[in-house]
């Protein structure tokens, strides 16, 4: 390490310019370094060049002293509609599922995705860094190709097609058996690896679909499968291993009774820590320690909130579970490190590690609280601005004040 | 009810009473006496409390303030680092309405059939059985209101109800609380009839609805006073809500997000001779607060709600603490079966986003947007909503500062009885047994 910063410093143009290094009381560093009290975080060219009690800064490097601050890697909202739904019950603001056009595992959000949505700043000031745009099923179980994101001001589009996104939630696909949502995806799995499937009737899979469930098969990106009965959890595990997929429960109100199937087969789960509720009858065994049972038991858990314009109720969600019996340092991990390894994104994403992405957020305090805020927020190394429309409109009409210009103008 | 007044006055019980119909069937349960000893108190009125005793019995906050050691027979709890709070109160919830599990049989909340349902009552849909009652009572909350949807101009009568269990809504109303009318403005009504082809398609044919109906009520209402019965109308059920608010015996509960539809809605009011006592969702009421402030109108709001539908595009998280400044009654709300089982941290997170800013607000305001303010809005505030001696003892006893994430409620009582202990005794409904993990099934 010091050998490193050596080096660094032989090359002032490369290095010193830009050098920021933050003196932190705390840092959770979400990684193997555990949890470090005044410690210096150096961060050069976008990633984290070191991390460490006593580090020596070098010259040139900007010091941002934050001796009160807790330090965490910025949050990674691992299912959202960022950028593919503006406003929910506005149709012409949505591209999130296809709901006209006989098209499944082939629709990739990419192709949609819009790099100037408001909903960036309104998180990202609450400490969301990173999401993974998911679409939402519409035609067909297998909704298609989901994107990891960056919530900066610009390029936010980090990696397409990171995973495919389905659901066995409901039965409304074949219009009245779970059993048949398997079969098809079962039918279009086997076709897939045969590739023999070239059919353009809208009932089967088309060849682009085909075609995409191939690519799933053969680049061992993560199948995320939206359940919650405990039955077809055990099933959508077994329909795993048949055809060697990486899959990821997402929702799973009822995954702890099946805990010890998905510790087994090591499949991570996303849920919503506020679902606790019976409210389907796929899911009366909802409750509130779900996260807190799955994590005694060996699962690996990341927390998604129900909203993406509120993706920022992640840590909320985090607290609560640690309320339940989560481990604090769990739940931290599960809106941080665990979603970026449940996908399996490289760089350290979600984790302040030695050349991993320098997203990072200071807190005036313990991050999973409701009495604490993002002090500020850096994305790939960049501080980023703390405003946002909600900022804008509350300086507008924070002082109600008939003197002065109309407030139109202010 | 005026039977029950009279019959209080002369000293006879309300329970030999002749019991109009719909009325409430609810009894306060015996219980011993209670005494909190040495906890922190949200008063609900704005006030904080260093360590301190409560005493209650009789279903009644009895003392507050530092007590002897009291006699054998008063239950003494020990509330060395915990917090006691009046109940929490949500005006704004559809538990029993929209019950869990969330199916089309049990989806019993929004008459969307017409745009004027003053017609219908929310208690006649209210299955007390919901599951849903119980998460929320384990969220600290005593006291909620059932409003009925927001598909209609007016959506019919509210229902304030007593979060205990109980086999018929009866059972729950809170005696002699108030009715309310639900209305609705803006994006619901327009969309759910436009859709249909049918009025209201727009925001003005919105507000053409509205007067429209309030002429025929004032009308009504007239002719109904008649002194020759003959030259009555006929009775209709709908006009009878509206009358009634005419005659200022409904409050009204006004869905409104947008700041000039308030403004509209607060015209209608003053057109018709009726008060608006809370404008719901609200999300744009920092816009006007000094004006909501002016017509003593409450603002029922959620923290940190925005952008799910474009009225609530200008959502911002300083909206409750923004109106509590202006001076006008502010209000943490829920709308929601996850947010009822944690208005404590909503209230919390509108103090922080205030706190962010810089904004000089106590945590004893913050408690006040969801007991006393609330009670205020349903006109229950003579008899809940603050721990102040003489009112009823519908309070919860918290592990810890229940401004924190971590905080759980370890007692709550209504009415002095403990309807729920987080070590022991907690209600199961009928349709959790064995279905669910809180009903005993794996």
């Amino acid at each position: 390490m010091r050998a490193w910063i050596g080096l660094v410093c032989l090359l002032p143009g490369l290095a010193t310019a830009e050098g920021i290094a933050i003196r932190a009381g705390k840092v959770h560093t979400v990684a193997e370094a555990g949890v470090l009290t005044d410690a210096t975080i150096l961060v050069l060219d976008g990633v984290v060049q070191a991390v460490g009690a006593g580090l020596p800064v070098p010259p040139g490097y900007t010091v941002v002293d934050a001796a009160d601050a807790v330090v965490t890697p910025g949050l990674v909202a691992p299912y959202t509609r960022f950028g593919i739904q503006e406003i929910e019950l506005e149709a012409s603001t949505r591209d999130d599922a296809v709901v006209a056009y006989p098209l499944g595992p082939a629709l990739d959000v990419a192709d949609a995705f819009d790099d100037s949505s408001t909903l960036y700043a309104v998180n990202r000031r609450d400490g969301v860094t990173r999401a993974v745009v998911a679409p939402r099923p519409g035609n067909d179980p297998l909704a298609g190709w989901g994107a990891l994101i960056r919530l900066s001001q610009s390029e936010q589009l980090a990696d397409t097609r990171v995973a495919m996104f389905g659901t066995l939630a409901t039965n409304e696909f074949s219009g009245g058996s779970t059993a048949a949502v398997f079969q098809r995806l079962r039918e279009g799995l086997t076709n897939a690896r045969r590739r023999a499937q070239r059919s353009v009737d809208s009932r089967e899979y088309r060849y682009a679909d085909s075609e995409a469930l191939h690519a799933l098969q053969q680049s061992g990106a993560p199948l995320v499968l939206e359940v919650h009965r405990s039955a077809d959890i055990r099933r959508a595990v077994d329909l795993a291993e048949t055809f060697s997929l990486r899959l990821i429960i997402l929702g799973g109100s009822e995954a702890w009774k099946v805990a010890d199937v998905l510790a087994a087969a090591d499949v991570p789960v996303i849920i919503d820590g506020f679902a606790n509720r019976p409210s389907g009858f796929d899911r009366l065994g909802a409750r509130s320690d779900n996260a807190a049972m799955l994590h005694a038991a060996g699962v690996r858990v990341s927390f998604t909130s129900e909203e993406t314009q509120n993706a920022r109720w992640v840590r909320q969600i985090a607290g609560n579970a640690v309320a339940e019996g989560m481990p604090w340092e769990a739940a931290l991990a599960a809106i941080t490190a665990q979603p970026a390894l449940t996908f399996g994104f490289p760089n350290g994403v979600g984790q302040i590690v030695e050349g991993g992405v320098a997203d990072l957020v200071l807190w005036t305090g313990d991050p999973l609280e409701v009495t604490t805020w993002a002090e500020r927020v850096m994305i790939d190394g960049v501080w980023q601005p703390m405003h946002s429309r909600q900022t804008r409109l509350y300086e507008r009409y924070r002082s109600l004040d008939a003197e002065g210009l109309p407030y139109g103008y202010r | 009810m005026k039977h029950l007044l009279l019959l209080a006055l002369l000293g006879i019980s309300a329970a030999s009473a002749a019991r109009e119909p719909y009325d409430s069937t609810y009894e306060v349960r015996a219980a011993s006496a209670t005494l909190f000893r040495n906890v922190s108190v949200y008063t609900g009125d704005g006030r904080t409390l260093e360590p301190t005793d409560v005493l209650v019995s009789g279903g009644k906050i009895q003392r507050i303030g530092e007590q002897p050691v009291p006699a054998d027979d008063i239950a003494v709890i020990e509330g060395e680092g915990r917090w006691l709070t009046p109940g929490i109160i949500d005006v704004h919830s559809h538990l029993g309405n929209y019950p869990s599990p969330a199916v089309p049989s049990t989806s019993d909340g929004n008459e969307s059939v017409l745009p004027n349902t003053a017609s219908v009552w929310a208690e006649h849909s209210v299955w007390p059985q919901d599951p849903q009652f119980a998460l929320a009572l384990a969220g600290g909350v005593t006291t909620l209101q059932i409003l009925p949807g927001s598909a209609n101009l007016f959506g019919g009568r509210g229902v304030t109800l007593k979060n205990v269990p109980a086999r018929t809504v009866q059972g729950m109303k809170f005696p002699d609380a108030p009715q309310s009318l639900k209305m609705a403005c803006g994006e619901n009504p327009k969309r759910v009839y436009g859709q249909r082809i049918l009025p209201p398609a727009t925001r003005m044919g919105n507000v053409a609805g509205y007067r429209a109906a309030w002429a025929k009520a004032a009308e009504y209402r007239d002719k109904r006073a008649h002194a020759d019965a003959e030259k009555r109308p006929e009775r209709d059920i709908g006009l009878d809500t509206l009358a009634s608010v005419l005659d200022g015996n409904i409050l009204v509960h006004n869905h409104c997000y947008r700041a000039d539809e308030m403004a509209v809605m607060i015209d209608v009011a003053k057109e018709f001779g009726y008060r608006i006592t809370a404008f719901h969702h609200a999300v744009e009421s920092y816009k006007v607060a000094d004006l909501l402030a002016r017509e003593g109108i409450c603002s029922a709001m959620w923290a940190d709600w925005w952008g799910f539908k474009l009225e609530a595009f200008d959502g911002v998280s300083q909206n409750v603490a923004l109106v509590d400044q202006a001076g006008a009654c502010a209000i943490v709300h829920s709308d929601s079966p996850i947010g009822i089982q944690r208005l404590n941290q909503e209230a919390a997170k509108a103090l922080t986003a205030a706190r962010r800013v810089g904004m000089d607000v106590s945590a004893g305001t913050a408690w006040q947007w969801i007991s006393l303010n609330a009670a205020r809005a349903l006109g229950i505030a003579e008899r809940t909503g603050s721990i102040e001696v003489g009112k009823a003892a519908d309070v919860v006893l918290w592990n810890r500062d229940p401004l924190s994430v971590y905080a759980k409620a370890d007692l709550v009582l209504i009415d002095g009885f403990t309807y729920f202990d987080r070590e022991g005794r907690r209600p199961v409904s009928d349709f959790s047994l064995e279905h669910t993990a809180a009903g005993g099934g794996a």
